[in-house]
């Protein structure tokens, strides 16, 4: 008898269990569109894991915090993963994109969730270089079609008889190895994985002073660090890249892009507006940068100092 | 991690398909290995010159390759065209998604309002309450406030909530996951063997393969991170329950049937109480596998240590990335002593006198955790900002030097470049470039040719299936490329951890001396040393393999020790009443009836390697672990997932042609 | 006199009338181990086979073959034979445990082979508990906890099944360590539990599948002494397993003497050292000092005139070694008497017939 009310006990939590999960199942989730930005003053920017975009973040968010009075979330996450976040509303705006052809054309055409926040007002462009102790022993070698002349000092174990080109994160689009092949050069893509580690192979090569080639872009911080000369590949024409096979061309010069959710730019008010006027020069965000990347400052600390400093140019951004 | 993959799938041992028709092979036949040897060199005879005729030399064919990415991705965006609108988001996976990030938030909440005391006060009082009173509940509470403290005055006291958060409500998932799949498969053979593959596969298929799929269907931060965190940590908790419940003494159940017991009362009073031991190990190591997800965690915006650290990366601070690294550490080896102390506590079952023994004790936790939550409100919620130490800056300093002394020029031994140059020119290029060589078919011979000799026809017949599936997805150079690296990762790990097991074997205070430094290796994320392994060694292959070597080296060394150190020692007395000396007690006794041991070691020793391939795809490894990354980065789901199932498949033929099927099971 | 095999002694106790009623009552019954097990009972060819035969043709391995013995109420029947003679794997089949694979069980009438699984644990948990040789104790629980937990399972509420587990503890001499988990008490203290535990469902039968074998002699008397108490004070039925002649001659009303999976000879003790069923008996008995398990109504003799009235008095049960000792304290020729009759007289021929072993050949004779 006991047993049997034991064993009722159990059956009736599972059904109350049970029960209310069939319940709350019954209605349809939220899908956790920017409601946040409609009514309470909340902006969720994503930080990216370079440091000239961590830059543009730490001060949108300061002056955003400090001066308009929003609470701002940071969220870390990779490229493809933000535009995805930003389409579904988890954060509001992208500060800084290299260009994105596949998901701007889903997102932005497609779906229609989000929308161009206008130019950020630097300047990306992606290149060749090589180090300036080496450019300056030997001139020629700016010039793509010498390359093959000193592609023994750039050999290494990793790419045998061949010279070596570093490469960087697989974030980043290259053409390298299409380029290497249709401009038949003597060289071997290595791919370093990620920016930390092709950051410290060339902060360790320029301290040895030894030749080397890398996959490298402007701006980026560690160039106020080690002096780079980009080597001239051919030069760029509107199309040239179009098939990632036969590529044999330089990078283009890309004007970096603002993204925000479209909801957001929309019903975000003071904060839409903002990240829309938001927009400085290359060489403000190397400033900020560096004091984060190069002085080790914290993200915050370098967007106050430098906010401090320049009022001139984001008193025009307020809306 | 002693016992992440003990068993992986066992076909029992079977005959050998070939059988002898004339005596005199029968005869040769009879010795198993010779035997075996022979069918093999007759059937390369023959084999070999048709293959070569036929399909001649190089790489896997083009024409026999088949493309998954362009249906992955197809369902990539179906994914995203649909999640808005279709009910099976609506109505179940946004559910799953949103109560994850509540569950997170609130636990976060919670340990927010109690304050730095009160978590501090809740850490040292529950390690001491598990690990019972007296001398070790002392020493394991004082543990805790020693890792908590640390955590406070690296300034990461936040991101260590925040982390802790997600991992409670991961490890609560993946624990109850992983008791459900173990009670399933501990009771059901049938479920046990289907189970098995699953399990493996959800440990050896790296996250970042499926990072992208779950970000997309249950959007980023929390619930994605949550997810895989799960997936990545509930297989040693279903493994061990499932091991508990097989391995309950039979004499214990059979009393326990002959009182009549249902078959519910049997598992509810027995066969569960019994493998409580089990379980608890379990827990222990889904805590650890699921600690070693929280960088990958923080790429999909999870926050947390994680975050701390990846952010240090893009400054290339290995200072920083230290200071959040020691935290993930340190609450690994806070849970790993506390849940192992608890442990140790089953089944010596000293119930402790009077006031502090059962809800007593309790009640004073309870009361402690409640005044040291009173007493944050004199003292702040908030770690004291006052309280922290920076030790970015001189770690950094220490790096710098490290790097520019031993990299290159040092007397005599040369520096660590020199090495990995050399490691590179004279190892990994020929071992790479000899497998490439090979004809594709023989390879697949080779492979079946060594699982047969090593287990039975099933496992050549497993191994043989693996290695072609990956020509199939079109990825063989680059995984030859891969196993080249895994290969020598293993031997370099094998070598180095059974050297170091032995010696820790027979002189106890090395391994006391070298515990923290094997649990920091174990469970310091990766991302951490990438920058002093690149600094030092380059970016190369090598680079990839010393960070494999590093995470697998504490598994081996721990199994080995364990092992040589559990040889009966009756046959180690009679050993040495013989007169042998250290060096033939060791060779003629102690790893001979190691060998089981050593065996789990090298099984191990596969698992771990291919769980880092994608990190050193990170520092220069290349080949499917940069593809695994790059499928991540640029949203190929295609391209990472290809990648992933050809790592899953090199741990499968790997493991088959190391394990003989006997002993697998 | 004949030892009767085992299907006579079995209808012989059938015969003995209402009064005498079996609590087990065991017929043909087979258990074979292997692939298609069912097929050697049922071909009286394969039967037929030795184990090796057996093994060579089937695969199988008959551990139980053509069983058949009734346990009477209130009785301690042994099951006795060395390792793998089946005696360990005849007494599961009583309860199921091992699923026999033919032949048939009744307990109280009821047959136990067609129960379904409510009625058959109702069997277990009510009417036969069994005692281990591993003891077979949950180390998570207490001494007092495992003695209650077959009133657990039986739905027995928290409070009273503890009560009566104290009173079982108590009984089986564990107090004090009520609070001890198995793994802190020695080997005979934790047969203890086992045997509480049994004891607390109070049970029509009590089986016993070989519990001291694992315990040190000292200790093993002790509880051999526990269990005779136990049986003297409550009288309850009991089926005891066992490879230990001895143990089986001291505890054990009747004897089944088991070899190959057959019972060989079944009798009281005295039956079957005294009169061995073959050689093999024979063999097994050889050393059992026969003074102490003989009885004076097997060796006395017809009184002759004038013995009946004079020189001790024994009852028919006192053992040899008893009449010798009185023998030869008085001089005389003792008298073995019931309910004030004359039965017969032992003298010192008689007496020492017995001890040197000389009066088998003669019976086996006759």
């Amino acid at each position: 008898m006991r047993k049997l009310t034991r064993t009722t006990r159990v059956a009736a939590a599972a059904t109350a269990v049970f029960g209310m999960v069939a319940l709350s199942a019954c209605g349809a989730a939220e899908t956790g569109k920017s409601q946040d930005a409609k009514g309470d003053k909340t902006v969720k920017l994503t930080v990216p894991s370079w440091v000239g975009a961590q830059a543009n973040t730490a001060v949108a968010a300061y002056i955003l915090e400090s001066e308009l009075g929003y609470e701002v979330k940071q969220q870390q996450m990779g490229e493809v993963l933000a535009w995805d976040a930003l389409s579904k509303g988890d954060i509001d705006a992208i500060m800084e994109d290299w260009g994105h052809p596949k998901e701007e054309k889903r997102y932005i055409e497609d779906k229609k969730t989000v929308v161009k926040g206008g130019d950020l007002g630097v300047e990306g462009h992606i290149g060749w270089f090589v180090p300036k102790y080496f450019a300056d022993e030997n001139p020629d070698v700016t010039d793509w079609k010498n390359l093959n002349k000193y592609a023994d000092q750039f050999r290494t174990a990793e790419s045998g008889d061949k010279g070596e080109i570093l490469e960087g994160s697989p974030d980043y689009v290259t053409n390298d190895d299409a380029i290497i092949k249709n401009l038949d050069l003597n060289l071997k893509t290595n791919y370093s994985g990620s920016e930390a580690a092709q950051i410290t192979a060339i902060k360790k090569y320029a301290k040895e002073k030894k030749p080397f080639l890398t996959y490298w872009w402007t701006p980026q911080w560690l160039n106020a660090e080690v002096d780079l000369v980009e080597v001239q590949l051919p030069e760029y024409t509107e199309g040239c890249d179009a098939d990632p096979e036969k590529v044999a061309c330089a990078y283009p010069v890309t004007s970096l892009q603002k993204f925000l959710n479209a909801d957001f730019a929309e019903n975000g008010g003071d904060a839409a507006q903002f990240l829309k006027n938001f927009t400085w020069s290359t060489e403000q965000q190397n400033e900020v940068a560096q004091m984060i990347a190069g002085d080790k400052m914290e993200p915050e600390a370098a967007a106050k100092k430098w906010v401090e400093a320049n009022e001139d140019t984001w008193k025009k951004w307020m809306p | 991690m002693s016992a992440t993959a003990t068993a992986r799938p066992a076909p029992e041992k079977t005959a050998p398909a070939v059988t002898a028709s004339r005596p005199s092979l029968a005869e040769l036949l009879r010795h198993p290995l010779r035997g075996k040897l022979a069918v093999l060199a007759l059937v390369a005879a023959v084999v070999v010159p048709t293959a070569a005729l036929l399909w001649g030399t190089g790489a896997w064919p083009e024409n026999l390759t088949a493309d998954i990415s362009a249906p992955l991705d197809d369902a990539n965006r179906w994914v995203i065209d649909n999640r808005d609108t279709h009910p099976l988001f609506l109505y179940f996976l946004l559910h799953l998604s949103n109560t994850a990030t509540d569950a997170v938030g609130s636990v976060y909440d919670v340990l927010d309002a109690m304050g730095w005391t009160g978590v501090l006060a809740a850490a040292v009082l529950f390690a001491w309450r598990a690990a019972g009173l007296g001398r070790p509940g002392a020493k394991v509470a004082a543990t805790a406030f020693g890792a908590f403290a640390v955590c406070g005055l690296l300034g990461m006291w936040d991101a260590t909530l925040l982390t802790l958060a997600l991992m409670v409500v991961a490890v609560t998932l993946a624990a109850l996951l992983g008791m459900a799949i173990g009670l399933l498969a501990g009771l059901s053979d049938r479920v046990d063997r289907a189970l098995r593959p699953v399990l493996d596969t959800m440990q050896v298929l790296p996250a970042f393969a499926y990072l992208l799929p779950f970000v997309l269907v249950f959007g980023t931060g929390t619930p994605a991170a949550l997810f895989c965190t799960v997936i990545y940590a509930a297989p040693p908790m279903a493994r061990l329950t499932a091991l508990g419940l097989r391995g309950a003494d039979p004499s214990v159940l059979e009393a326990v049937t002959s009182l009549g017991t249902s078959p519910w009362q049997r598992l509810r009073t027995a066969r569960l109480p019994l493998a409580r031991k089990q379980m608890l190990l379990g827990l222990n190591q889904t805590i650890m596998m699921a600690l070693s997800m929280v960088v990958i965690a923080a790429l999909v915006g999870a926050g947390g240590l994680g975050e701390e650290v990846y952010s240090a990366l893009s400054t290339v601070d290995v200072g920083k990335a230290l200071a959040a690294g020691i935290p993930i550490v340190l609450i690994a080896v806070w849970l790993d002593r506390t849940t192992g102390a608890a442990g140790d506590r089953i089944g010596q079952g000293a119930p402790g006198a009077g006031l502090l023994h059962g809800r007593s004790a309790w009640a004073l936790v309870a009361g402690g955790v409640a005044a040291a939550v009173a007493a944050r409100f004199a003292v702040g919620a908030a770690w004291p900002e006052g309280w922290t130490v920076n030790i970015s800056t001189p770690v950094n300093q220490a790096q710098a030097w490290v790097t520019d002394n031993l990299s290159s020029g040092v007397p005599l031994l040369g520096g660590t470049e020199v090495w990995s140059e050399n490691f590179t020119l004279w190892i990994l290029n020929p071992l790479r470039d000899g497998l490439m060589w090979l004809p594709w078919w023989s390879v697949l011979l080779l492979v079946a040719a060594i699982a047969w000799l090593v287990g039975s026809w099933v496992s050549a017949l497993t191994a043989t299936a693996a290695m072609s599936l990956i020509g199939v997805l079109g990825v063989w150079t680059k995984s030859l490329d891969t196993l080249s690296q895994v290969l020598a990762a293993l031997v370099v790990t094998l070598i180095l951890g059974v050297a170091a097991g032995v010696l820790c074997a027979r002189a106890g205070r090395l391994e006391r001396w070298l515990r923290p430094l094997l649990d920091a290796m174990q469970t310091m994320p990766q991302f951490v040393y990438l920058i002093p392994v690149v600094a030092l060694f380059g970016v190369t292959r090598t680079s990839a393999i010393i960070a494999a070597v590093v995470y697998a080296l504490p598994a081996v060394v721990r199994i080995t020790a364990q092992g040589v150190r559990e040889v009966d020692p009756a046959a180690m007395e009679a050993a040495r009443s013989l007169g042998a000396s250290t060096r033939q007690q060791l060779l003629q006794v102690q790893l001979p009836l190691a060998r089981p041991a050593l065996r789990l070691a090298v099984n191990q020793g596969v698992v771990l390697v291919l769980a880092v391939v994608v990190v050193g795809g990170l520092v220069g490894g290349g080949a499917l672990g940069y593809d695994v990354v790059k499928g991540l980065s640029r949203g190929e789901m295609g391209l990472g997932m290809t990648a992933g199932v050809a790592i899953v498949c090199l741990g499968l033929v790997l493991d088959r042609v190391t394990q003989s099927a006997r002993k697998r099971g | 006199m004949t030892a009767p095999t085992a299907p006579e002694a079995a209808k012989d106790t059938a015969a003995d009338g209402p009064s005498d009623e079996p609590v087990f009552s065991v017929r043909g019954l087979w258990k074979v181990f292997g692939p298609k097990a069912d097929r050697v009972p049922a071909d009286p060819e394969l039967a037929a086979l030795d184990a090796a035969e057996l093994r060579a043709r089937t695969g199988c391995t008959a551990a139980v073959r053509d069983v058949s013995f009734d346990v009477r109420k209130g009785e301690v029947f042994v099951v006795m034979g060395l390792s793998g003679s089946g005696k360990s794997t005849l007494v599961r089949c009583l309860t199921r445990l091992i699923e026999p694979t033919f032949g048939a069980i009744e307990i109280d009438g009821e047959d136990v082979l067609s129960m379904d699984a409510s009625r058959l644990r109702e069997l277990r948990r009510h009417r036969a508990s069994m005692v281990f040789q591993h003891f077979g104790l949950l180390p998570h629980r207490s001494v007092l906890d495992n003695v209650a937990y077959g009133l657990e399972v039986q739905g027995v509420s928290r409070s009273e099944r503890r009560a009566r587990a104290a009173e079982v503890v108590a009984k089986v001499g564990l107090e004090g360590l009520e609070h001890r988990r198995p793994g802190q008490l020695s080997g005979g203290q934790q047969q203890r539990v086992g045997l509480a535990r049994a004891l607390a469902v109070d049970p029509e039968v009590l089986l016993f599948d070989e519990p001291f074998s694992a315990l040190d002699p000292l200790i093993r008397r002790d509880m051999q002494e526990e269990v005779v108490r136990l049986h003297r004070e409550e009288g309850r039925t009991m089926v005891f397993i066992t490879h230990d002649l001895n143990e089986a001659l001291k505890l054990g009303d009747r004897i089944a003497l088991m070899r190959d999976g057959r019972v060989v000879q079944l009798g009281t003790p005295e039956e079957i050292v005294g009169a061995p069923a073959d050689d093999y008996v024979r063999d097994f008995v050889r050393d059992v000092p026969r003074e102490q398990v003989m009885t004076v109504r097997t060796a006395m003799r017809p009184p002759l005139s004038g013995e009946a009235d004079s020189g001790p008095a024994l009852p028919p049960g006192a053992t040899v070694f008893e009449a010798i000792e009185a023998v030869a304290r008085t001089g005389e020729a003792a008298r073995v008497v019931e309910d004030g009759r004359c039965l017969g007289v032992v003298d010192h021929a008689a007496l020492l017939t017995v001890v040197a072993g000389t009066d088998r050949r003669e019976e086996v004779a006759a």
